[in-house]
């Protein structure tokens, strides 16, 4: 679970890198969002799975 | 000899071979690869080929392997996702098997190879976003906006699942490398710690790589079988799209 926390976050602050450095030029203002949609992002998948163990077991399991 | 503990992930060519400035020498995560390929299908091979109303032991095994795939299959997709049975289930038992033969001294841990699981993960995705895009068109960019979201909310809802989504395959692959592979160093600075701690006090660590080495029995099962309820749940997602919410209760 902690893997989506992580992984969001890279996927983030790399697509918000991406923006500033190729496409916009706003450095560093696309990291910086980036990197909190993705804490967001990250937040959310990992509440999901959570959810999804619950859901798939009854009693939750990891 | 001081050692490090990631040594036993050093892969050398056995057999260099180069095709076109590619490197496609064979080399021992490859071996390893075939035979348990060979393994798989042996196996599988083997117990259907009896086919008793009532099984052997072999056949036993592989009807509740199969049939424990069907069950992972059928609660996280339905019906409808029998469809996916063989590539679900091949997953599954190469995974399974590649984790295991890993524990075997000697032998290598092909699943702590993130090229090995990205490939898995990056297959296992796009399979997903094509079937996406295959069964429901252009209506597949809904995925990106969960149900009940409201309008004012969009600009920021879109491109936080965006970023979830493509989360997803790094995540997968990235789970069960770092899983197999952690589970491997620490066996190997144990027993870095008995060899060095001698006879005196080298038993305790030593007695722990025993402990340990159940330990990643456990996790080499339940990896296998996140991966295989993650591929389902992802690829359920595109099959259904949003219509998992009926029986997620």
């Amino acid at each position: 679970m902690g893997t989506e926390l992580l992984a969001a976050l890279i996927v983030g602050g790399g697509l918000g890198w991406a923006v500033d450095t190729y496409l916009l030029g706003s450095t560093p203002w696309g990291l910086v969002f980036g990197l909190v949609f993705g804490a967001v992002a990250g937040v959310r998948s990992a509440y999901r799975a959570a959810q999804r163990w619950q859901d798939s077991s009854g009693n939750s399991r990891r | 000899m001081e050692e490090s503990p990631l040594h036993p992930f050093e892969l050398h060519n056995i057999v260099p071979i180069s095709l076109g400035g590619l490197d496609i020498s064979i080399n021992k995560a490859v071996l390893i690869m075939w035979v348990v390929v060979a393994l798989v299908a042996a196996l599988m091979v083997m117990a259907g080929s009896a086919r008793r109303l009532v099984p052997g032991k072999l056949q036993s095994l592989a009807e509740m392997l199969v049939d424990f795939i069907r069950g992972i299959i059928l609660d996280t997709m339905g019906e409808g996702g029998m469809k996916f049975f063989p590539l679900i289930a091949t997953l599954f038992l190469f995974i399974l098997f590649c984790n295991l033969i890993g524990l075997i001294p000697g032998s290598y841990t092909v699943t702590s190879q993130i090229i090995v699981t990205a490939v898995f993960a990056t297959v296992v995705y796009g399979l997903s976003l094509v079937m996406g895009f295959v069964l429901h068109g252009a209506k597949f960019l809904g995925i990106l906006v969960p149900p009940g979201t409201p309008g004012w909310l969009l600009p920021l809802m879109v491109p936080i699942e965006l970023i979830s989504q493509l989360a997803r395959p790094i995540s997968l692959a990235v789970r069960l490398f770092a899983n197999m592979t952690a589970g491997h160093v620490i066996l190997g600075v144990l027993f870095g710690l008995a060899i060095s701690g001698g006879l005196l006090i080298g038993w305790l660590p030593f007695a722990f790589t025993i402990a340990m080495n159940g330990l990643e029995v456990g996790i080499a099962f339940i990896q296998a079988y996140i991966f295989t309820v993650l591929t389902c749940v992802y690829l359920g997602d595109a099959f259904h799209l949003h219509g998992h919410d009926e029986h997620a209760h």
